[in-house]
């Protein structure tokens, strides 16, 4: 009973609050269990810990490893070995629900539903708590308002979901990982297939989450030049098991971030934080 | 979405509607009785006549009551379907299970007939008992088959495509009896596959909708995760949900509904493809707080709608059930799909 108590949610986010880390990878092997016995290993061995407050941009080309370290973080995909530590408790003895309270995602996930309205899929956000019936207790509806006002969409409150625009769709996902209260919102690709303005409001937003709403970001992105605008920590992950990690300036600077992009013909220019044609 | 108001406005009507056909189910067949009788008949005054009373007692009220029990049986697990596996194709025929159940209704009436295995007289009630169990039987291990499976599996879209094969398989199987089996058997196995509500006693009719109401309270329970699972396996796992084990439970319940109704009445085409449909369109909503009890209402109520039509014809010549709940209900899907596809785009 009482070790039940120690591991509940709430406990964590308390302990988490002292001693400021809220996650630790340690030895982490990640990537795909196919059939049979063949494992596709995309990296060996992550070693990393991510504490309160930051906004970590993972950067890194297509098939680099991201999206799957982002889902084996929540245990969306199993990790294939190593362990994940939140707030000093191993992911594998948590159960969902509990992982549920302690982090959020938003995936790239499409949803094909026609009926769903805004609300009803901000609403799911509060499925790790409340009652088993699926009706919202009047916290939740509290929590759902909030959530709908921290993004900006109150006015799309009861519009169906699939009649909205990409970017307004990204920031009703946003919406509902905030409504679901978790310390640690994850995204994979926020800001694709939105339009440049929109792709700066969505990372206005996050930033806003970080300053005023003490939640800590790790998101996967291409954006690489906006990344480097908000972020106040990169990964940067490469194939053959290639992770680096820094603060933005550090990692321009030393040259990692044009070594990462390598192509023949671009480079990244330190001075104006853009990549141009090698003249 | 449309408004609670509104809602609620059809939840009344609903139930109504299903009092209505269900008395007229009960009033209208090949002998039409009239409806002082048929009052009489339902609040046991003892007014009634004899023979009306015995025609609504042993034959109308036990097939109104499996009809109804079987249309909300095949609505609840065509939606539970159609949720699991993120497929508005999906219904009780996708999974292979009703041909499970023809299969085992085969072996019992074909192989059996093959055999000399033919019984007569007062062993016809252990017949009709046989071949619901030979149906049940055959239903159950094509479920167990694809819960195997699922579990080994745990993506969907691999579960369903296994189950069509699975269902290929069967029929083909069946087929193959078929071609080996003498006339008398095969009229026989036939008929069991054009489906009809009116082979259940009363005792068994009502068993069935005990049945099927207990698994739909049970199902009540999942409102939530049948929502989650709306936005993808992925999404539903972040909220906290076990979604491989959730998708087990959710094609064990209908599989057994399915097992359920087709054991005793046939297989009964498009209802569980159709109702959840239908109940979209008309709710405009996705929420299963709202469409569990709405393809209740609407599986009972079109189910009995169809039973009726089978009886139009009069005399002692109904027409097959299959036959009615296809002709009415592919139009029907047909018309939702394109009205909800000009609604949403507009």
């Amino acid at each position: 009973m009482d070790n039940s108590k120690l591991n509940s949610p709430e406990n964590i986010k308390t302990q988490l609050t002292s001693d400021n880390q809220l996650l630790r990878i340690e030895n982490l092997r990640i990537g795909y269990n196919l059939s049979g016995s063949k494992i596709v290993s995309l990296h060996n061995n992550i070693n990393i810990t991510v504490a309160e407050g930051e906004f970590i941009a993972m950067l890194g080309p297509n098939g680099a490893g991201k999206s799957t370290l982002l889902k084996s973080l929540t245990a969306i995909i199993p990790s294939l070995s190593g362990n994940i530590y939140y707030g000093g408790k191993d992911l594998n003895n948590l159960s969902r629900k509990e992982i549920a309270k302690l982090v959020a995602v938003v995936l790239t996930d499409k949803i094909a539903d026609r009926y769903l309205t805004a609300y009803d899929i901000v609403g799911t956000g509060r499925y790790p708590y409340g009652s088993f019936t699926g009706n919202l207790t009047s916290l939740d509806k509290e929590k759902i308002v909030d959530a709908f006002t921290v993004v900006g969409a109150e006015e799309l409150t009861n519009r169906v979901y699939y009649s909205l625009s990409d970017g307004e769709k990204q920031k009703i996902m946003l919406a509902r990982a905030i409504a679901q209260d978790t310390p640690l919102i994850l995204l994979d690709e926020p800001t694709a297939y939105i339009d440049s303005p929109g792709k700066v409001i969505i990372m206005n937003l996050l930033n806003d989450l970080v300053l005023k709403h003490n939640k800590t970001i790790l998101l996967t992105t291409h954006d690489t030049e906006l990344a480097l605008n908000y972020a106040t920590r990169l990964w940067l992950l490469g194939k053959e098991n290639y992770f680096e990690e820094g603060n933005p300036a550090d990692m321009i600077n030393s040259g990692l971030i044009n070594k990462l992009f390598d192509r023949e013909g671009v480079v990244f220019n330190k001075n104006n934080r853009r990549f141009e044609i090698k003249n | 979405m449309i408004s609670g108001k509104h809602t609620n406005v059809i939840f009344i009507i609903l139930p109504l509607l299903i009092v209505l056909l269900f008395l007229i189910n009960l009033w209208y067949g090949s002998v039409v009785i009239n409806w002082i009788d048929v009052w009489d008949t339902l609040i046991f005054s003892g007014n009634a006549n004899q023979s009306s009373q015995i025609i609504i007692l042993q034959y109308r009220l036990p097939q109104a009551i499996t009809a109804m029990s079987v249309g909300i049986g095949l609505s609840i697990s065509g939606l539970l379907l159609q949720t699991t596996f993120s497929n508005p194709l999906a219904g009780p025929s996708v999974l292979g299970i009703s041909a499970g159940a023809s299969l085992g209704v085969a072996i019992m009436v074909l192989l059996g007939g093959a055999v000399g295995l033919e019984l007569s007289g007062a062993l016809l009630i252990l017949e009709d008992l046989s071949i619901v169990l030979a149906a049940f039987a055959g239903a159950i291990v094509v479920l167990l088959i694809i819960i195997f499976v699922s579990g080994k599996v745990g993506n969907a879209v691999t579960i369903l495509i296994i189950g069509i094969m699975i269902g290929y398989l069967v029929s083909a199987i069946v087929g193959t009896m078929q071609f080996f089996s003498s006339a008398e058997d095969l009229h026989a196995f036939i008929l069991w596959g054009l489906g009809s509500f009116s082979k259940t006693s009363v005792v068994q009719s009502i068993s069935i909708l005990v049945i099927t109401l207990v698994v739909m309270v049970a199902t009540l329970a999942f409102v939530k995760p049948l929502n989650a699972m709306l936005l993808g396996q992925q999404y539903a796992v972040s909220s906290g949900f076990n979604v491989k084990l959730l998708q087990s439970v959710f094609i064990l319940i209908s599989g057994f509904l399915i097992a359920l109704g087709t054991a005793f009445t046939g297989p009964i085409a498009f209802i569980g493809l159709a109702v959840p449909h239908i109940a979209r369109t008309v709710f405009r909503t996705s929420n299963h707080r709202i469409l569990l009890p709405a393809v209740v209402l609407i599986g009972a109520a079109l189910t009995l709608g169809c039973n009726f039509i089978s009886k139009l014809p009069g005399y002692d010549a109904s027409l097959p059930i299959n036959a009615v709940t296809s002709i009415v209900g592919a139009p029907i899907v047909i018309w939702v799909i394109i009205k909800g596809r000009r609604m949403s785009n507009g």
